[in-house]
């Protein structure tokens, strides 16, 4: 039957002949931190710059945010070897997905996908918690969270990382509204529908709050916004909307090109 | 014959040196397809290629860097635990409800984790232990389901389901999976739940509540259980017990998801705020007690019957 | 937790074993049926392991179906206990071997004679006319030795086996439920061990089939006593 064609665990019966093993410890923790929250067109997802191992600084660029496809951007956080290996697999998983379907992979279909990779190591994890944000099928901006060994559920927000314990509990309260009262005769809170606008400023006041409180946590964030195709772009590039400091770029498209467009906006972190 | 001590013995070193290279060599052809969904499955449908680190021993490797067995709260991957989940069979089909509350040491990882899977429109799962066990697993088990379907021409029965998932879960038995699960359905035989553990313990059973908040649900759940509950009461002391549960146990809590397992396939029943019901309880329960003692206090004997 | 016990008489085996399932301090079923019938005249009481307990019987149960089907006649008591013993040897050695204890009873049609094997997970195998598994052995095992005798009748042998279960409830703090069979020239017969007289039903039966000794067909389908 094809449930025991291969006998999975074939290899791990046998001992590897190594006499000497004194504690095999393939991980570190790279620290920094990442978070990402679903708009109803659009979709944001953020990372420091900062690449550190207990309090020594390697560097202060280095890449936790991925673009997949033109409607997928992934960000990697934990160990940093095993994530850059991680993003490396899945794009090479993607360009395969494209050669044999001549369309590129669903925003769903890639975290499905995470969860298989993440679960094909199982028994020897990749330390990495991801955050995939991006747009679905039916225009919806939409975030994925998976944990090291995948399991996931799709969100309206989440954070990772070194700063999760420190910025979770501010995006419950301004996103999901957690613990607030509407003022007595006004509208009901209704979490999902921010403004593209106040949602980056909850990014960079995360960002920029985390870097105050957390060593890991500084010297640069990139910004990535994914935008449904049709959608207006006057709330991100009109004059005056972006903070002082901040650099946009758009990324061109990857594939053939729908309509959807993805934006890195990068702003400077406090350095020390 | 004896298939099974077959794969006890180990394998002729030659076939070793296949597995040494990476698993990107691994994957074959068939991921290019449509196969390349589901990423550790061959042509077969056989489970392949889990990479497994080259040391003498997986098991205490995997021991010492996740904290999947309690045995080393400070490992640096965390992976989500602890739980409340309970089904039971009654007159009117099978109730299944959940907390969903996903801690990693003492954060609070999430508060919106789905802890039942839907493997299809007559089977439920439930999930406890390590999240991505039950999720892969019983997703894994969804396909296989489906399998049967098109193969037999006819829906697969909980026992023989139970039994793939809980053959599969054998399979790696010691190799450190966490998940204690009830599959709960319909099949040609009436209501049935089945609890598979990681163990590879698989029982048939009327009542079951699994997790860390397992006792409190039990000592709201045995004390309210009859055959012949309606379906509003039945439904009540499902969610009434994860509240229970929710409010005694740190590890559970947040919000209950409710199931109602019918003749033709499951129902979602709500999502309910697990503080805000206890209050609810509580509230119901004082005011109770209050209108008691009124009608004690207006003369009546203490022992008084309200007519 | 748990417990086993089997008792030899003149020309029958009893077995009996607890129902508990579990994990840890909560038992979560007390009604599982934990002896399984092999084959027409034996059968076996198990216990160890979560998963590796009921793994093990079935892959016992289906070798003896197996050996019955190939060579259309059972494996006598003798060698099936031999075989078990030697599968448990094997595997105590391997990398992940079952730890499953059991109590194997079974009646030598050939013989007329009853069997009753202890055999434990790390390959150990004794004959003997009464055994026991589990917190059994703490208790019961001298009230056995006070109280057995060869060549007891069934009335007897119940006895002796009430005994035993009475000594559990009344010493150890657990509660068990349990499951009882009686093996003889006839086959494999359920007994209510917690019933006024257990063998009321089993000696009407009898009664009724007096006469005319039913003979199994080789491949007859061994459905008594086994787990839904």
């Amino acid at each position: 039957m094809a449930l025991y064609h291969n006998q999975p665990m074939a290899h791990a019966q046998e001992p590897t002949a190594a006499p000497i093993e004194h504690r095999f410890n393939p991980y570190s923790d790279n620290g920094g931190s990442i978070l990402a929250i679903a708009g109803t067109d659009f979709s944001v997802i953020a990372g420091d710059t900062r690449q550190s191992e207990g309090y020594n600084i390697q560097t202060r660029y280095a890449r936790k945010v991925w673009q997949l496809t033109d409607k997928a951007v992934l960000a990697t956080n934990g160990f940093a070897a095993d994530g850059n290996n991680f993003v490396k697999r899945v794009k090479q998983r993607l360009e395969w997905y494209e050669h044999a379907h001549h369309k590129p992979m669903g925003l769903k279909s890639i975290a499905r996908m995470i969860q298989t990779m993440l679960y094909g190591k199982r028994f020897f994890p990749y330390y990495v918690y991801n955050i995939l944000g991006g747009i679905e099928e039916d225009g919806s901006g939409a975030v994925y969270s998976f944990d090291p060994v995948g399991s996931y559920e799709r969100e309206a927000c989440r954070a990772a990382g070194a700063a999760q314990s420190l910025i979770q509990p501010f995006l419950d309260n301004q996103i999901y509204f957690k613990n607030q009262q509407p003022e007595p005769g006004s509208q009901p809170f209704i979490p999902g529908n921010l403004p593209l606008a106040t949602v980056l400023s909850l990014v960079v006041d995360s960002f920029t709050s985390a870097t105050e409180r957390h060593i890991e946590v500084g010297d640069g964030m990139e910004i990535y916004i994914v935008m449904a195709r049709d959608r207006t772009t006057d709330d991100l590039l009109g004059e005056g909307k972006l903070q002082k400091g901040m650099e946009i770029e758009e990324l061109g498209t990857l594939g053939e090109g729908q309509g959807e467009r993805t934006f890195l906006v990068r702003q400077a972190l406090k350095r020390d | 014959m004896n298939s099974v001590l077959t794969q006890l013995q180990p394998s002729a070193p030659h076939q070793n040196r296949l597995e040494e290279q990476d698993e990107l060599d691994r994957t074959d052809a068939a991921s290019w397809g449509s196969m390349a969904g589901f990423g550790n499955l061959d042509r077969t449908g056989g489970v392949q290629g889990m990479s497994i680190p080259r040391v003498s021993d997986p098991t205490s490797f995997l021991d010492m860097h996740t904290d999947n067995m309690s045995s080393n709260p400070d490992a640096k991957i965390k992976i989500a635990h602890g739980t409340t989940t309970l089904a039971f069979k009654f007159q009117g089909g099978v109730i299944v409800a959940v907390d969903s509350r996903a801690t990693a040491g003492s954060y609070v990882a999430s508060g919106t984790v789905k802890k039942v899977i839907e493997i299809n429109k007559f089977l439920l799962g439930t999930m406890a232990g390590g999240a991505a066990d039950c999720q892969y697993w019983e997703t894994y088990l969804g396909m296989q389901c489906r399998l049967y379907e098109l193969r037999n021409k006819e829906r697969i029965s909980v026992a023989a389901a139970s039994k793939i998932l809980s053959n599969i879960v054998y399979q790696y038995k010691g190799m450190g999976l966490s998940m204690g699960t009830m599959v709960c359905g319909w099949d040609k035989t009436g209501p049935c739940i089945f609890y598979v553990d990681s163990d590879g313990q698989r029982l048939k059973g009327d009542l079951f509540s699994v997790g860390s908040g397992s006792t409190f649900a039990y000592g709201v759940l045995d004390q309210g259980y009859r055959w012949d509950l309606t379906d509003e009461e039945a439904q009540e002391l499902g969610r009434r017990s994860i509240i229970a549960a929710g409010h005694r146990d740190a590890y559970s809590g947040n919000t209950c998801n409710l199931y109602h397992v019918k003749e033709n396939g499951w129902d979602f029943i709500g999502n309910y705020d697990v503080n805000e019901l206890w209050y609810e309880y509580e509230g119901k329960k004082k005011a109770e007690r209050e209108s008691q003692n009124a009608a004690a206090a207006a003369g009546a004997s203490p022992m008084a019957v309200e007519p | 937790m748990e417990c086993a016990f089997g008792i030899t008489g003149k020309d029958y085996v009893l077995l009996c074993s607890d129902m508990a399932a579990g994990r840890s301090i909560i038992r979560m079923k007390s009604d599982e049926n934990k002896i399984k019938a092999l084959g027409p005249h034996l059968a076996m009481a198990y216990g160890g392991e979560p998963g590796d307990t009921n793994n093990f019987a079935e892959y016992v149960e289906r070798n003896m179906r197996l050996y019955h089907i190939r060579n259309h006649y059972p494996l006598l008591p003798a060698s099936a206990s031999a075989w078990i013993r030697r599968t448990l040897a094997e595997s105590i050695r391997s990398r992940n071997p079952y730890a499953v204890n059991l109590l194997l009873a079974g009646y030598d049609t050939t013989t007329s004679k009853p069997h009753l094997y202890w055999i434990d997970y790390l390959g150990t195998k004794a004959v003997v006319p009464y055994a026991a598994h589990g917190m059994g052995v703490y208790v019961s095992l001298s009230t056995m030795d006070k109280w057995w005798f060869n060549d007891m009748n069934k009335r007897e042998g119940v006895e002796v086996l009430k005994k035993c279960i009475d000594e559990v409830q009344k010493r150890i703090t657990v509660h068990f439920n349990f499951n009882c069979i009686l093996i003889d020239k006839d086959g494999i017969h359920n007994i209510n061990i917690d019933s006024q007289d257990p063998l009321a039903e089993l000696e009407s039966e009898s009664k009724a089939a007096s006469g005319d000794i039913v003979v199994d067909a080789p491949n007859s389908p061994l459905d008594v006593g086994v787990t839904a």
